[in-house]
Formats: C-alpha cells, structure tokens, sequence
C-alpha cells in the first residue's frame, strides 16, 4: 500500500513539473507585449563573434553598430544591438540557447541573423512561433528560403539581404567551367550546413557539363589538412574549399604548394578575408562587391572608418549595415502604423517585406523577391588573389 | 605507394605533436594521478606565446634574426612561458587540493581550462593567429627538403618531427638518468615512501609541471609553425593528446610516445584509405576500445589492488 501510495505522488509530482515545464516553454515561446516606441528598442544580433569565424561577427557587429549610429536618429527611433556569440565550432546548442533568450525577452522586438546557415536552421523555428523577424546578411544556405528536394529548413519569419547558395553555387561553377576551363574539381565540405548545401550546389552544376569531381569531407574542428591534400589528383584543376573560416583556406592552399599539387584553392563567401586568406592565384567569392568602389557609399565607408580606426573593409559588414536599415525601416512603418507602440512583434515581421532602400549600401534599390523572401536581382561576385594579396574582381 | 609516403609523413607530424601533449599528460599523472585537462589549453597559450615572440623578432617576412636562431628562440620562449604558467596552475588550482576526493582537482582541472581559454579570448581575441612560415624566405620551408620517391619531405616538416624526437630523448635521459628523474619516478611508485626517504615532493610535483607543460608549449609552436593558431584549438588538440596518452598507457612515458604516433598513423591512414569523413570517429572509437579493453594502455602498467 506504501509503495502504491509513494509510486502515486511521485507520479503526480512528475505530471506537476511537467506541466509547469510545458507552461513555460509556452510562455518563452509568445512572450511579446506592446512596446512603446519612444523607449530604446532591442534588436538581437546572432552572429560568431568568437572562434574561427569571429572575424566575421566583429565586422558585421561594427557595421551593425554603425547603421545604428547613423540611421536611428533620422527615423526617429533609438535602437540597441544587443549582441549573441555562436562560434562556429559549437554547433547549434548556442544558437538555440540565445534563441530562448531573445524570444523571452519583450524588449527585443527583431532579430539580425542568425549569420551562419546552420544557426539559421537550428533557431527558425523558435523565432517563427513567437512572430519574429529575423534577417540575415550572410546565411546563404539555398533551403532556408526555398524548398529543395522537399525540404525547406526556414520558415516565412526568416528573410536574408543577401542571394543563397542557388546563385553562389550555379555562379561559382560556371566561372569555373567557362572561365578556367577546368576537367577535375575537388569539392570539400566541413560536415556543417553551409558547406553541404554549397558544395552540392557547385557539384551538381560541374557534373550537368561533364566536369569529374570528387568530394571529400572534413570535420569542422580539423586543423591540419595534410591527408586531405594527399587526396587531391595531381591533375585536379581546383579544389573548391567553402570554409567559414579564412585561415584554413590559407593552410590548404599552402599545403597544396607544399606537396607540389597544381590545383588552385576556390573559396565561397566564408573564405572572403583578404587578411587571412592571400595565396596568390587562389579565388573566393561573395555576395557583395567592394563597396569602397561604389560612389555614393563614400560618406558611409568614411563614416565607418572614422567609427573603426584601422579595420579595413570587408565583405560581410556593407550586407550587415544593410540589414539593420532593413529592420529599423520595418520597425518604423510599424510604430507609424500602431500609432507609436509596437503591439507585437507579428507587425515588425509583416512590414519586413515592404521595405524598399533607395541607394542600397551595396550598389542600386534593394527589393525583395516576391517569390522567397530573398533580395531581387542579387548576384554573387568572383575575386582571384593577387601577387600582393589583393582581391581582384574577375568575375 | 607515393599515397602512403605522403599518408605516414602527415602521420608522424602529426603525431610528433600528439606525443609530445601526451607527455605531459602522463607525466603529471604518472606523479599527482591527476588527469590535467587544462594541459591543452598551456598547449594553446604555447602557440600563442611563440606567435607573440615571433612578431616580436620582426616576423615571419622579415625577421631580425636567422631563420634557425629564430625556430629556436620562439620555441624556448613558448617552452619557458609555459613552464611558469604550469607551476602557477599547480600552485593555485591543484595543491590546495592536493589531499581532496580525487575527482576535486578534476573539476579544478576544466575549470581552468576554461579560465585559460575565455581569458586568452578577453586578451587577444578569437582571430586566428598565422606564423605565416610560408612567407620565410619565399617559402623555402615547404619547398625545400628531401624526396622520398615522389614525394617531396618539406623542411618544415623535418623540423617538426627532429625536434619532437630530440624533445622525446632530453625527457627519457631526464627521467631515467638523473637525479631528478629518480625522485620523480619514486614519487610515481609511491609518493609517501618518497616522502619518508627524504624527497621533497613538492618540488619534484613542482618539476613534473614545468616539464610537462614547457613541452606543451614545443608542441604549441610545432603545431602552429604549419596551421593556424586560435584560442579554440586547446580543447580538440587536448583530448587527441590525452587519447594518445590513454592509448600508450597513460603514466608510461615511452607509451606517450608510441600512443602519439599510432594516433597520428589512425588519423592520417583512417583519412587517406578509409574516409576522411571518419578520421574523428575512429581516433575515439580506438580511445573507447582501449579503455573497455586494455584500460593500462600498450605499455602502461596495469593497477593491482591488494585485497
């Protein structure tokens, strides 16, 4: 009988915790309440600001700050970042953790990122049930805005400034076919989302013209490539290499010299560092062009530079600054629409897609596709490294 | 054939690396019984030290100094650097503990793991930091070298593997032929009789970490003259050197050395012949295997109890 009664309440208390468990996760799930938007609003910013690929999160957080600092007062909003780390190196357990964190908390109305693809498919769903917009400036991987054999891994919250791998793929490919002539390519992949996705993409267009390729994967915490340039042919043309992080390209293309392999490393947009990644001969590409190049960024890029004395220019920040334009601008159209509050983060996510920028940060009007939420007419650009470790547009 | 040439060139780097990281892990063990988890981290403070000291000489493009001098000079000062930062660790996280429950200084142990790698982090950021050898006298480093049919045995990597077996021999003939090394191996057997035949226990604990972490730091710039260094690489790097100490029977120097190397052959031939998707996945399957089976190691001593 003692027993009976003690298996009861321990079953009881089980069903308790249980329940108070699933309330919590419901309430974490649609914590959003009015918001007044003459107080500071909060916008989470999910990027890798430590790791291999911290350089990345760094730039994009400068430039995020910087569109802050130069924008919010105009729209009369006053608007904090408020900064989460996911190191490339730990999977997706940070970029669930934060998503939690964010979707708890009222006062953060938007999301900037998640950056990498795979924090993107690892937080969507969290963000989607609780209506909140999120925007990436560098997460590219195809399915996370379209369906791909049946799968489609983000969800209608989820929005990207900058074209996916179904452009970068095709695009990096055919610069390859067209351009350099190639029989035999290597494609690597890092057993993570964003070098899977690429690496199919630039597969499947290299095997559609009759180029051999040969795939090899690496885990993402290899430091020393070595048996993997053993396994490049020494006729093999290119060795396509979509890393997140730079210094790695680096290494295998040293490594490639070392063992006497005439195959030219090919980086995605994870390889753009020109501190990092500069073996001569070598390519990369990315969604966005040098915009110190683009005459009407003079006043931005100066703005930037006087904002961050002695960082260079990258890649990743412009699509960054651009965002956060993108977010401050949907928020604004909600605080106009709600009559000066902001009811709820649903409204902030509906107006994302409104959004037009006249003298986009990264050259023309930025608009959305109406057919994902992807920008309309983006393209991906091609660099090749220079004697001097420039990057030179060659595509 | 040329496959496995090039295969068991990238193994015994490699390995020379995880042999000379395992050391110290057998060492503090074979004396304190102490698995000392923030023995990768030193390891990562190491390379970052000889990059340090590197910039320091002027770099890898135009260095003060000759290329010889400065291999030298930048592994010495990681070796030295290392060795303070051991006997600081021993002095503050695990003597006070010394006489705890044994899992108390294991704690202590990843906690200053992470008290390493978050504050390397704070202080230097988690850029990687390239030596940039490849920029030593247009790349000699790797062109330059000896051939072995087709394959060309870079200088760098020469230099990796002599001076992880001169480093191996200078700790053998230190352990096994001096004074020192006879407390510490008396300390091993067992630390109170030690003690009661006069040997001072805290200093030969004391020595253990000044050796074993002045070769973690060896392997720190031996590692990071071919790759690239960041704050994250002392996790990874310390559990292949605690597997390869595991493997050759951890406490067993001479097992140090042969688990480094059959670690590095596992990955490198796992890498060339298997899949390269599976070079992790059988380095630790090999761990798992030996601590169900053979929980001494190949050459470890196994643990009587009396009953």
């Amino acid at each position: 009988m003692k027993k009976g009664i003690s298996l009861l309440l321990a079953l009881a208390a089980t069903a308790v915790v249980a329940a108070s468990a699933q309330a919590k996760h419901e309430a974490v799930g649609t914590a959003s309440k009015a918001v007044s938007c003459s107080s500071t609003l909060k916008i989470g910013f999910v990027t890798p600001l430590t790791g291999g690929a911290g350089f990345l999160g760094q730039e994009q957080m400068s430039w995020a700050q910087y569109a802050v600092k130069s924008l919010a007062k105009g729209l009369g909003l006053k608007i904090q970042i408020v900064p989460g780390d996911t190191p490339v190196e730990q999977g997706a357990t940070p970029a669930q953790d934060l998503a939690q964190k964010f979707v708890g908390d009222p006062s953060v109305v938007a999301i900037l990122g998640p950056s990498t693809s795979g924090a993107v498919a690892a937080s969507t769903q969290t963000y989607f049930q609780a209506g909140m917009a999120h925007l990436s400036p560098s997460a590219t991987r195809t399915d996370l805005t379209k369906t791909v054999a049946g799968v489609k891994e983000g969800t209608p919250a989820f929005f990207r400034d900058v074209p996916g791998d179904y452009i970068q793929g095709p695009s990096d490919a055919n610069f390859m076919i067209k351009n350099l002539k190639v029989k035999k390519v290597v494609i690597m992949d890092f057993q993570e989302p964003y070098s899977l996705g690429l690496a199919s993409a630039v597969d499947t267009t290299l095997k559609a013209a009759g180029v051999t390729t040969i795939r090899l994967s690496a885990p993402n915490t290899t430091t020393d490539y070595s048996a993997f340039v053993t396994k490049v042919p020494s006729d093999a043309d290119i060795v396509f290499f979509p890393t997140q992080k730079p210094a790695d390209a680096q290494t295998f293309a040293q490594q490639l010299l070392e063992q006497g392999k005439k195959a030219k490393v090919f980086g995605g947009d994870g390889s753009d560092d020109s501190t990092q990644f500069k073996v001569p001969g070598s390519y990369v590409s990315n969604f966005a062009p040098d915009i110190t190049g683009i005459a009407a960024d003079k006043a931005i890029v100066a703005g930037w530079q006087k904002a961050n004395p002695g960082k260079t220019v990258g890649s990743f920040g412009p699509p960054s600054y651009g965002a956060t334009q993108i977010l401050m601008n949907a928020i604004k159209l909600t605080c106009k629409a709600d009559k000066g509050v902001i009811k709820s983060r649903r409204d902030i996510l509906r107006n994302v897609k409104k959004v037009t920028i006249k003298n986009w940060i990264l050259g023309g009007t930025f608009k959305w596709s109406t057919k994902s939420n992807d920008p309309l007419n983006a393209k991906f650009y091609i660099f090749q490294i220079q004697g001097d470790g420039s990057y030179k547009l060659v595509g | 054939m040329d496959t496995f040439i090039q295969l068991t060139v990238d193994a015994l780097t490699l390995g020379s690396v995880y042999a000379l990281i395992a050391l110290g892990y057998t060492l503090v063990y074979g004396v304190l019984k102490l698995l000392n988890f923030a023995h990768g981290d030193v390891f990562m403070v190491g390379s970052f030290i000889g990059y340090g000291v590197l910039q320091l000489l002027g770099g890898a493009a135009s260095p003060n100094v000759p290329v010889w001098l400065l291999l030298i000079l930048i592994t010495l000062a990681a070796m030295a650097g290392c060795a303070v930062l051991g006997v600081v660790i021993e002095r503050f996280a695990y003597r006070p503990l010394r006489d705890a429950p044994r899992i108390a200084p294991l704690i202590s142990a990843l906690g200053v793991s992470f008290f390493l790698a978050n504050s390397m982090q704070l202080l230097f950021s988690a850029t990687p930091r390239s030596y940039n050898t490849f920029e030593i006298g247009n790349g000699e480093l790797y062109f330059k070298g000896f051939d072995i049919g087709n394959v060309r045995v870079p200088l760098l990597r020469i230099i990796t593997i002599v001076s992880a077996i001169v480093l191996m021999i200078a700790l053998y003939i230190l352990v096994n032929k001096t004074r020192t090394g006879k407390a510490m191996r008396a300390t091993s057997y067992d630390r109170e009789a030690a003690a009661m035949m006069g040997i001072d226990i805290d200093k030969v604990i004391r020595f253990t970490f000044i050796l074993g972490s002045a070769l973690a730091g060896a392997a720190g710039v031996l590692f990071a003259i071919r790759v690239p260094t960041t704050v994250a690489i002392g996790f990874v790097a310390g559990l292949k050197g605690f597997t390869a100490a595991v493997i050759g029977g951890i406490g067993s120097i001479p097992g140090a050395m042969v688990g480094g190397l059959i670690l590095g052959c596992a990955e490198s031939y796992t890498q060339g012949y298997i899949s390269t998707k599976w070079s992790d996945l059988v380095v630790f399957s090999i761990l798992v295997a030996f601590m169900i089976f053979r929980p001494q190691g190949l050459l470890g001593r196994a643990d009587i109890r009396k009953v």
